[in-house]
């Protein structure tokens, strides 16, 4: 065994992706709540948290969740132009475009961080992008760092 | 931009360009000089100088080590109630860390007359210290090797540049006075009777093109082994080369450009209880402690990447030797090409994460 330590039971055998989703209050969230009380089926992968500005999330948040073995991290926030904060959105994408490109110059990869502009109107398109999003991951197959413990 | 020419006397250049630090001092044109002296044989510091005489004695400008990226003890000279003006003869990735820190607020630049001098390049404090006073066959620093900024950017400040490359069998420095510098500033410094001169600025700047070219292809290969080193993608391969890491934060803290007054590593949020432990222990068989070493790696990467002025303080830091500097240089030159920024350049380049545009970076 190598620097991975773990128990195991991961599979990709019937294996269900945990996605960590930091969701935007004022679109995204309540673009998840929306799709709830329109009863759209989506996945129940996605572990919702509730942040006021996608451009509050630090990376080191998002990292994190991946070293402890999340096997997609989901950051919603508003459209152009529509950010309660002004511009908290646009910032938000260049620190996650940043961000992937640490991952891909190290070889890790980014493919498992997905930012998405969903409105607080579009609870349809957050039910679709949960589903794109658990194919594939699924497709991914399971996080390494999920049995890794010298994160 | 007014080229002058300093002459150089018996004494050599080092006590040339000493004397003339501390006449700019004697002069009241700064409250105080910092500069790198000779504190025991071999060791270097820096010294923040009231007493010219102590400049002229001490004064070691032209030494090829670098004990600490002085930028940020520069910057911290006038971060808080700053009053006067400080003076520092600081080397090409000092000067561009400073402008850094003045852009994240940090240092008021009004309150400084920063003094940039050529330098081609360092060598590792320890052995410096160990081969002193013979010390000019020492190999370069890893991040001097592959420098591709040996002389301070010309539009960082308003100030003073002393230059050097190229001009080695001259009787004499090249200073620069760069065009917004203060006008009382440039007055003294012209009536200390230096010759105007354009051809040893054209010299100079040849030679820091000619030097540039052959560090630019050491550079590339530097970056393409670096990669090849790592082995293979997929984190296990990072998580390997950091594996040594024992959370020390040395490298935190030599980094010039790591800004936060606080670090998130040092705050609540890693402050854990038993059972956040346990029960991520629990998950994954075990954990490393102290933990969230690799973590800390890739978040400092996300904070200071794009003000990465490739000093490598970092990689001498290090007290497990890990190959910091080209980990960090091969991700500094990814992120700061992305988003078109040159750390340093100058103080009006707005900081990449605290501006935008509306049609950029898509698809997300």
């Amino acid at each position: 065994m190598g620097i991975g330590g773990g128990t195991g039971m991961e599979s990709s055998v019937g294996f269900e992706p945990k996605i960590v989703a930091f969701l935007c209050n004022w679109c995204t969230y309540t673009g998840a709540d929306l799709a709830g009380v329109s009863r759209i089926q989506y996945p129940s992968n996605v572990r919702p948290i509730r942040v006021m500005c996608s451009g509050s999330v630090d990376p080191m948040y998002i990292l994190k969740a991946l070293l402890d073995g999340a096997d997609g991290v989901l950051i919603g926030g508003c459209h152009g132009g529509d950010c309660h904060y002004v511009n908290g959105n646009y910032k938000a994408r260049r620190r996650i475009a940043v961000l992937r490109e640490v991952l891909d110059e190290l070889g890790i990869g980014s493919e498992r961080v997905w930012f998405r502009f969903i409105s607080a109107s579009e609870g349809a398109l957050f039910a679709d992008t949960v589903k794109e999003m658990v194919d594939s991951l699924k497709s991914l197959g399971p996080n390494p760092t999920k049995a890794m413990w010298i994160t | 931009m007014n080229n002058l020419v300093m002459p150089v006397g018996e004494e050599g250049k080092a006590k040339a360009l000493s004397g003339f630090l501390a006449r700019l001092l004697e002069l009241g044109v700064v409250d105080s000089m910092v500069l790198p002296v000779m504190t025991v044989p071999g060791i270097m510091t820096y010294l923040m100088a009231r007493d010219p005489e102590l400049i002229r004695e001490k004064a070691e400008p032209f030494a090829a080590v670098m004990p600490v990226n002085a930028g940020s003890p520069v910057a911290r000279t006038v971060s808080k109630k700053p009053r006067g003006r400080i003076g520092a003869l600081l080397k090409p990735c000092e000067v561009r860390a400073l402008v850094e820190l003045v852009k994240l607020k940090q240092a008021s630049p009004d309150n400084l007359l920063i003094i940039g001098i050529d330098c081609t390049g360092t060598v590792d404090r320890n052995e410096y210290k160990k081969a002193y006073p013979d010390t000019s066959h020492l190999d370069l620093r890893e991040a001097c090797k592959v420098c591709l900024n040996p002389s301070p950017p010309d539009t960082a400040f308003p100030g003073i540049n002393i230059g050097h490359i190229g001009l080695d069998d001259e009787d004499a420095l090249l200073v620069s006075l760069s065009t917004g510098l203060d006008p009382g500033v440039a007055a003294v410094v012209e009536e200390l009777g230096f010759e105007s001169d354009g051809s040893l600025a054209d010299r100079r700047r040849s030679a820091i093109a000619a030097l540039r070219e052959e560090r630019d292809c050491a550079h590339r290969e530097f970056f393409l082994n670096s990669r090849a080193e790592q082995n293979g993608g997929g984190i296990e391969s990072i998580a390997r080369l950091l594996a040594a890491c024992t959370g020390c934060r040395n490298c935190r803290v030599a980094c010039p450009v790591c800004y936060c007054r606080e670090c998130i590593f040092d705050g609540d949020v890693f402050d854990y209880e038993t059972r956040q432990l346990l029960r991520r222990a629990d998950r994954k068989g075990g954990i490393k402690i102290p933990g969230d070493t690799l973590l800390y790696h890739l978040t400092r990467m996300n904070h200071m990447s794009l003000s990465c002025v490739a000093c490598g303080m970092c990689q001498d830091a290090c007290p497990e030797n890990i190959n910091l500097f080209s980990l960090f240089a091969r991700v500094a030159d990814r992120t700061q090409s992305l988003l078109e920024y040159v750390p340093g350049r100058s103080q009006e380049d707005a900081l990449p994460f605290t501006t935008f545009r509306e049609d950029e970076l898509e698809p997300r």
